[in-house]
Formats: structure tokens, C-alpha cells, sequence
């Protein structure tokens, strides 16, 4: 339609708030479907941006990140007032938890100190009001001198209302003039402002913002003055003697006494439009939930048990689904193999056949379980019980090195790693994400159960088998988390992350939230994992297939080894032999490896096709056989200690690019890991052979 | 009070002489004995003798019938007289708030009834007062101590502040939020964490004066839950522990 790109303007807005004030919501209910994911540069922050339309204006929403204030310890606040100072933001939306209101207005003053154009959402304000709370909201107006809008986010309730308050605030914009403080600090940032107007460049930020972050020390700025203005020095030097004034004035720490200050006056301004009060039991229902969830002896059963029925249920009903996946797939390949003539040679056919669908299909087919397990994730994280998951889990994963909130990204990778990895992103923390991201892969995933039923049948005699598997699965857990402290002691140590954490009160999730979430998880693991997935899949088709060995009067499997064998995998996995060698693994498994590196599964395929069995799956017996004549137990654990750590598959090099945003990390981890692995197994091996047995 | 010169002492009279015939030469250009008589009060004949004396003592240049003129000597000890009379009616006026009438009187007088020692000291403490970050806050605290000006609201807060917390360190059971027990309750009396962690706890709420009750603790003991300005918060007890608190204890009626 013509009027699409008709606008009569484009604005900019961005969304501010506390974390769990139900800015998601808004911002969904705001832009519908036209939203997009992606990460701020150089930090593992998720950058949310999307549009509406609303009076023949186009308006680009920018979703900041959830903070609890705008100072500058935290990457999220850092950027999220540096969006707020961008000189294109028209307006900004603080959205407030009205249950919560006193700590929300917080954020609501830092916003109105940088001088922005401010509107600000209730949001939540059914449940305010059924908790007893009554507010003059016309009065609020007057003393903010902003707009104010009473939403019920989840229910998209206000919406209508928000979007012409947004349209107010455009056309009759404010700076935060209504925001006075008392005499004393006004007088403090008068004299600092004075110092400072003459010598600031052209485009700073307000003169007040910058007095008060000089008050408050603020490191960025600071150093943005330095840079900057001419007498910088002279200015901070007059910042410190007010600070010592104020300090001296109060009798308290300046930083305690700005926070005291900005409570203070949201403290008088609630007393002038609160009505009435929340009831103390307001949260009754939640607190009732409570004592059992977080129950001090049923509390931790409880959890492990909910997330046991997660993965059961992921598995369970994201199994028929994966089926119809494979069985569509290879009816695919079917299809496009029918296209050209029987025992056709076609590059082109091969290419698509094996490599494409091959490639890519054997990563979609889990597309069920990751959608299912997503589904799982956000039921839980929108009811609010992963808060609660990360307070019982805390203790366990602090002593490692990890957070609290690490326990159920890595629990998903025990299914898979890709949504594990994904699902970190619930840490704040920068340094406890790469912790709990480097160190994910080792919670042996699900698509490296085929090579253990494979291997470990066929070296260990029955009644060892299972105890074998569980000793994988233990000793990946166990490096899991002497990884995560070495890292945390070395190239990611750092301060602890502090583990102040708000519990919200649950809160019934909305399906269609849930829905969006899963949707928009599920979406970003097929597009961007699939796109380096598809780009890997054809590299790795064009290694095990050329350079093309020459025809022979050889058996058609035997052909096939023999192809591997002159393939440019084979000679790698000839070249490599020497380095794996020292696990025990020759060439034949050297080349599946390489293969595997495209997922796991394609190990056993691989191995089928070196020991000129075909077409195999874990299930056979001629290939454990096989196995077990030419290696020796010793050789087969070597093995699988090394695909238990090492070489991720590409799935994950390509969502640790997309999630680090850089190829630093994947590459560390992808090198360190294979290297662990390969370190490990050769110690094992070598020990093992010295052993006698 | 007087000063030396190489004659013998000036008396207060002459000083004030000398202070008068300084004003007026910066106002007027020009001093004659008419209008020193006129500003000082007194009749022009008591006027020159006190212009000869001056004139014998070198301070001023002194015919008859002819405009007076300050020399060196006499310009230095009349700025002198000058800068110390304005301190002690700036002293007077600004800083004790008498009203400026009776302090430009009074700062006159002061100088002829008190030791030069006094005196001095005096204008000691007032620059003392205008310069000194020290000073200045006595000052404001002096003007808005309510026990002093009782039409002012009373008590002044930072003195109502520091004497709560001063007394509840005194006599309250201050100890550490890591250690209360689920069920009790505490008020916060100060934050002693640093950097990031402080700056976080402030951010949610917990300030000096803030009440928080606990709620639980985790399975293992760490880390805890509390409830606070009417929501709940999570932390570790190794952070708990730098928030010292005032046990609340019920009062049973």
C-alpha cells in the first residue's frame, strides 16, 4: 500500500523501566509484530526494537533494557541512558510496577534528571487496585507536569490511551522542569552549573544531569569532561567541595544522600496522590504459593521436579514431531533425488541431497524440542518461579563460580546447547554470562546420546553400560564447573556480580506472551543458527566428497570408504592421525570427527560409512561389531571423552557468535574445549595403556 | 583602638577623623571641614583642632580654609580603620542579624571601647567564618538552629538526624542483616559495602531508615529473602552482611 511509506514523520521512543514492571508487554502490545532482536554492539546485551503507526506518524520503539537505575555500574544502565541521551529520542516512556510504586519512581526521577522528554505508564494498575491502591492520577500530572497513563500490559489494556499520551508528549515536550530538589543540592548544582555551561560542547547532555553525576562521581562522565572541556579540572575540583559540604550538611555519604533526596521527594509527591495505601496482604495468594514453592526442606524437591517435567514433556512431545521433521526431510531428499536420472553423478544433486538437507535438516529435526522446551522456559519465567529457581539454586552454583541464575540454562543444555546458550540470557552479569555460556557445551547435550549408545554397547558388557552413561554425564558436569572456576579465577575474574534479586509476585502469564517469547526464541535458532549451519554444511559436503576417487569394481559400500578415504576429510583425517593418535583414535575415527563437527549425530553416520557399512545407526549391531574388533575399550572411552568435550557442533560456534556478537568467545571455546578434550583423552589413554587391564 | 606613630598615640576620635575624611574623599573628591563637621555631628570648631593635630602627626595635609588631602601615611591607616569597621558591621549585621542601622552604629562604637587584642580577634573570627567551609557551615547552622530562633520550624533536620542516630547506636541492638532470623525485622542504620554492590543496594531501596523484615532463608542457608518497601528482595548472605540494622522488637500491649 502506497501509505506505508507515506509517513508525514518518523519519531523515536524508548521504553524505560524496572525489570518485571511488565515492559515486555507494552512494548509488544505497542508494536505488535514488528519487532527485532538483536545485541548491542561489543556486549552480550539484547537490543529490542520495533514500530508502530499512529497518526500518519511512523514511531520506531527502542525497548531498553529492564534497570533498576541509570548510574553507570552495569553494562544494561550504561546503555540505557546513553539511548536516552541520543539527541533523536523524541519521547521516553518510563513504565512503573504500580504495585511497586515507590521504588519505580526512582527510575522516573533519574529519567526526568536527564532531562528527557518523559511519559510515564502505570503499568500493572489492575492489580494495584485490587491490592486497595487509589491515585490521583490528575494530580500526578500536575506535580510531575508529564503525562500519565494507567495500563494493564498484559492485557493490553491503555494502549490506546498510551499511544495519544506519546502524541502529547510530542507535541507539548517537557525537560524534567518540575523535578526541584531541596534548596541545598539546587544550590550545589547551580554553582557546578554555572562553572560548567561555558566550556560545554554543542551537543552535551544537560547541564544538571551533568552536575549531578559530578556529584555522584560518575567515572564515564567524568572522563567525558576531561576529554571534552577545557577546565575540567577546575570543575571537579568544585564538585568535590560541595560533595564535602553536602556530606558534611547531612551527615551522611553523598551517594546515600542523593538516594535519600530522590526517596524523599517521591515519598512527598505519594503522599500528596496516593490515596489509599496497598493492603499489607495484598500479595497474600503469591506469599501462600510461596510457602510451599520455596518451601525450606520441600523447596529444592519441588524444583527439580518441575524441571524434570519440563524435559520429559519436551522430549516426549517434541518426539512425534521430530519424526514427521525426518520423515519430511527424507522425503525431501526423495523428491530432489527424483529429479535427475538414476545413479546420477550430479554435483548439484549430491550437493543438495547430502549437504544441504543433510547438513541442515539433521539440525531442524530438533526444532520440535527447542520449540517445546522454549514453551516450557517462558511458562515458568513469566509466572515469575525462576526468580525463585535462581534463590534455591544460588548457593550450589555460587561455590562453582556460577550464579543462581545459571542453574536452568545449564539444566537446558543437558537437552541441548543451543538453548542453553540462549537461555542465559536472564544473567546480568556480563562475566557469570560467558562463564555459564563457555562452559555449557560440556552439559553433554542430547544429539551425543546416539555415539554413547553407539560406543559404550558395544566395548562394556551389560551391567556396566548404564553406569557408563551416568559417568559421562557426571564427569561433564563435573568439568562444567571446575571450567567455570578457572575462568572466573582467571580471564573472567572479576568482582561478583551482586545477587540482589527482586522476587516479583506471581503473576498469571499470558499465553500469547508465552507464545511470543517461544516464537521469538524458537525463530532466532532457525535463522541465525540456521544460516552458518546451511554456509558449514556445504564446506563440509565438499570435504568428505572431493576430490572424487576414481571408480572401482568394489562393492558399493566399500566404494563409499574408499571415497571418504580420497576425500579432502579423508586426507585431513590421515593428516590428523598423528595428533589423535595420542587419544587412540586412527584415521577412520579422525575423519567421522571431522564430520561430527557439523552435529554429533553425524559420527555414527560417519563411522558407517568409514568401515564401508553404509547406511547405520546407533541400533546396529555390525557396526558395534565392528567397533569392538578393531578397538579396544581403553579406545572406545578415549573416544567418547573426547566428543564429550570437545569440538561443539557448528550450531553452537554460530549461536555463541550471535550471542557474544563477536568470534572471540565461540573460537575460545570451540579451540579451548577441543583442546581440553583432546588433553584429557590422550592423558586418559596413555595412562590407561600403562595400566594393566 | 589607637595607633602608633612616630608622634604618639591617635585617639579614637581622630581615627574616626581620619575614616570620615577618607569617604568623603572617595565620594566627593574632596574633604573640607564643613562637611566633616556635618557628617560627624559636631561643630566645625571642634572640627580643626582635631584637623591640626592630624596634621601635626603627618597623617593629613591641612591648611586653613582649604581642602584637606589624606598623605601616605594617613591613607594607610585610614583603610585600615575602614576594613576593619565594615568586618565588624558585616559581622554584626551578617552574622549576629542585628538589624544594619545598629550595626553600622555599633561597629563604630566597638572599636573605642574594646582592647585593640578584642578587637582583632574578632575580625579574626568573622573572616574566619566567610572563608572557611568550616565557618560558613556554623554559620548556617547557627541561623537555622531552631532552639535559637524559635519562629523557625523546629528542629532543623541533620540535628534531628545525627541525634536518631546517635541514639540508635547507643541504646538499639545494631547488628547485621545477615543475622536476624526469619520473622524479625530491623531498620537499616548504615551501608558499609562498596562499588557496584552498594550502588545496587541503594538503587533498590535500602537506605539508611528503611525497615526490612525477613522472610526466609534458602534450603542451604544462603542466601536470604526479605521484604522491603512493600516488595521482596533477594540477596546473599555475604552481602547481607555489610547492611547493619536495628533489631525492631515487637511491643506487647
Amino acid at each position: 500500500m502506497a501509505e506505508k511509506k507515506d509517513f508525514s514523520r518518523v519519531l523515536h521512543i524508548a521504553l524505560a523501566g524496572n525489570p518485571n514492571s511488565g515492559k515486555t508487554s507494552i512494548f509488544n502490545g505497542l508494536t505488535g509484530a514488528h519487532q527485532r532482536v538483536g545485541n548491542y554492539p561489543g556486549i552480550t546485551v539484547e537490543k529490542k526494537e520495533g514500530y508502530f503507526q499512529d497518526c500518519d506518524c511512523r514511531i520506531n520503539v527502542i525497548d531498553l533494557p529492564g534497570t533498576y537505575s541509570l548510574t553507570s555500574y552495569s553494562p544494561e544502565e550504561r546503555i540505557a541512558r546513553n539511548e536516552i541521551l541520543r539527541k533523536d529520542i523524541d519521547v521516553v516512556v518510563v513504565i512503573a510496577d504500580s504495585t511497586n510504586l515507590d521504588r519505580n519512581l526512582y527510575l522516573l526521577l533519574q529519567v526526568m534528571e536527564l532531562g528527557a522528554n518523559t511519559v510515564l505508564v502505570l503499568n500493572m494498575s489492575d492489580e494495584a487496585r485490587a491490592g486497595g491502591q487509589k491515585l490521583d492520577i490528575e494530580q500526578m500530572k500536575v506535580l510531575l507536569g508529564i503525562p500519565v497513563v494507567e495500563t494493564v500490559g498484559h492485557r493490553g489494556g491503555g494502549i490506546k490511551q498510551l499511544k495519544q499520551a506519546i502524541q502529547d508528549a510530542v507535541a507539548n515536550p517537557t525537560h524534567g522542569e518540575r523535578l526541584i530538589y531541596n534548596d541545598d543540592l539546587e544550590a550545589a548544582l547551580a554553582r557546578i552549573g554555572d562553572l560548567l555551561s561555558p566550556g560545554l560542547p554543542a551537543d552535551s547532555p544537560p547541564v544538571r544531569w551533568l552536575a549531578i553525576k559530578l556529584l555522584e562521581r560518575d567515572q564515564p562522565r567524568i572522563q567525558w569532561l576531561r576529554d571534552n572541556v577545557g577546565n575540567a579540572e577546575d570543575i571537579i575540583q568544585l564538585a568535590e567541595m560541595e560533595i564535602a559540604q553536602l556530606e558534611k550538611n547531612s551527615d551522611e555519604n553523598i551517594s546515600l544522600y542523593l538516594a535519600d533526596t530522590r526517596y524523599a521527594i517521591i515519598a512527598g509527591f505519594m503522599r500528596e496522590v496516593r490515596l489509599s495505601e496497598m493492603r499489607r496482604d495484598a500479595r497474600r495468594r503469591s506469599e501462600a504459593v510461596d510457602s510451599v514453592l520455596v518451601h525450606r526442606v520441600l523447596g529444592l524437591p519441588i524444583f527439580l521436579l518441575i524441571m524434570y517435567v519440563v524435559f520429559w514433556l519436551t522430549f516426549t512431545a517434541g518426539g512425534p514431531p521430530m519424526g514427521w521433521i525426518e520423515a519430511g526431510f527424507e522425503h525431501l531428499a526423495g523428491w530432489i533425488n527424483g529429479l535427475w536420472p538414476a545413479g546420477s553423478e550430479s554435483a548439484l544433486r549430491s550437493l543438495l541431497v547430502d549437504g544441504i538437507i543433510g547438513g541442515v535438516g539433521g539440525v531442524l529435526v530438533f526444532l520440535p524440542n527447542i520449540i517445546f522446551l522454549f514453551f516450557g522456559l517462558a511458562l515458568l519465567e513469566d509466572t515469575g518461579y525462576m526468580a525463585r529457581a535462581a534463590f534455591l539454586m544460588d548457593r550450589f552454583m555460587h561455590r562453582f563460580g556460577l550464579h543462581g541464575k545459571s542453574f536452568v540454562p545449564m539444566i537446558t543444555g543437558f537437552g541441548c546447547t543451543i538453548p542453553g546458550i540462549m537461555a542465559t540470557r536472564t544473567l546480568e552479569n556480563e562475566r557469570d554470562r560467558l562463564t555459564t555460556m563457555l562452559v555449557l557445551p560440556l552439559m553433554s547435550c542430547g544429539a551425543r546420546l546416539p555415539i554413547y549408545l553407539l560406543i559404550i554397547p558395544a566395548f562394556f558388557i551389560k551391567k556396566w553400560q548404564a553406569p557408563m552413561l551416568w559417568l559421562i554425564y557426571i564427569i561433564g558436569i563435573v568439568l562444567a564447573v571446575v571450567l567455570a572456576r578457572v575462568l572466573r579465577s582467571t580471564i573472567l575474574a572479576g568482582e561478583d556480580a551482586p545477587f540482589v534479586m527482586e522476587l516479583p509476585p506471581y503473576r498469571m502469564p499470558t499465553m500469547r506472551a508465552v507464545l511470543m517469547k517461544m516464537v521469538e526464541r524458537s525463530w532466532m535458532y532457525i535463522r541465525k543458527a540456521g544460516t552458518v549451519i546451511l554456509a558449514i554444511s556445504i564446506v563440509m559436503w565438499a570435504l568428505t566428497s572431493y576430490p572424487k576417487a576414481p571408480e572401482t569394481d568394489a562393492q558399493a559400500e566399500v566404494q563409499e570408504a574408499q571415497a571418504l578415504e580420497y576425500s579432502l576429510a579423508g586426507r585431513l583425517g590421515k593428516l590428523i592421525e598423528p595428533v589423535t593418535g595420542t587419544m587412540g583414535a586412527d584415521y577412520r575415527v579422525a575423519t567421522a570427527m571431522i564430520g561430527a563437527f557439523a552435529a554429533k549425530e553425524v559420527f555414527v553416520a560417519q563411522m558407517g560409512i568409514v568401515f564401508s557399512l553404509g547406511e547405520v545407526d546407533e541400533e546396529s549391531t555390525t557396526l558395534r561389531e565392528k567397533l569392538k574388533s578393531n578397538y579396544t575399550p581403553l579406545q572406545g572411552f578415549a573416544m567418547i571423552l573426547f566428543l564429550l568435550i570437545a569440538t561443539p557442533c557448528m550450531a553452537t560456534v554460530a549461536v555463541m557468535r550471535r550471542e557474544t556478537n563477536s568470534w572471540r568467545w565461540p573460537m575460545l571455546q570451540f579451540w579451548g574445549l577441543t583442546f581440553l578434550g583432546w588433553g584429557l583423552a590422550t592423558l586418559v589413554y596413555q595412562i590407561g595403556r600403562l595400566l594393566p587391564m | 583602638m589607637s595607633h602608633h606613630t612616630h608622634d604618639g598615640p591617635i585617639t579614637e576620635s581622630l581615627e574616626d577623623y581620619l575614616e570620615t575624611i577618607y569617604h568623603l574623599i572617595n565620594e566627593k573628591k574632596v574633604a573640607r571641614v564643613k562637611d566633616i563637621a556635618n557628617i560627624r555631628n559636631v561643630r566645625m570648631a571642634s572640627v580643626t583642632p582635631a584637623m591640626k593635630r592630624l596634621n601635626d602627626l603627618g597623617l593629613i595635609v591641612y591648611q586653613q580654609r582649604e581642602y584637606i588631602e589624606l598623605t601616605e601615611e594617613g591613607e594607610k591607616i585610614a583603610r585600615r580603620v575602614v576594613a576593619r569597621h565594615t568586618i565588624l558591621r558585616r559581622f554584626f549585621s551578617g552574622f549576629l542579624n542585628v538589624s544594619d542601622e545598629v550595626a553600622e552604629k555599633d561597629a563604630c562604637q566597638v572599636e573605642h571601647h574594646l582592647s585593640d587584642e578584642t578587637v582583632d580577634q574578632l575580625v579574626r573570627l568573622f573572616e574566619f567564618i566567610e572563608t572557611c567551609p568550616e565557618g560558613r557551615e556554623i554559620q548556617r547552622l547557627f541561623h537555622q538552629c531552631s532552639t535559637i530562633n524559635p519562629e523557625l520550624e523546629p528542629c532543623h533536620e541533620p540535628c534531628r538526624r545525627r541525634e536518631r542516630q546517635r541514639q540508635m547506636k547507643e541504646s538499639m541492638q545494631v547488628t547485621t542483616l545477615a543475622r536476624l532470623k526469619p520473622g524479625e525485622k530491623g531498620m537499616v542504620v548504615q551501608i558499609s559495602a562498596n562499588g557496584a554492590l552498594r550502588q545496587r543496594l541503594i538503587d533498590m531501596g535500602l537506605l539508611p531508615h528503611t525497615e526490612v523484615e525477613i522472610e526466609r532463608v534458602a534450603p542451604s542457608g544462603d542466601p536470604i529473602w526479605i521484604k522491603m518497601r512493600g516488595f521482596d528482595l533477594s540477596l546473599r548472605k555475604q552481602e547481607a552482611g555489610g547492611i547493619l540494622v536495628a533489631k525492631v522488637v515487637p511491643v506487647d500491649n
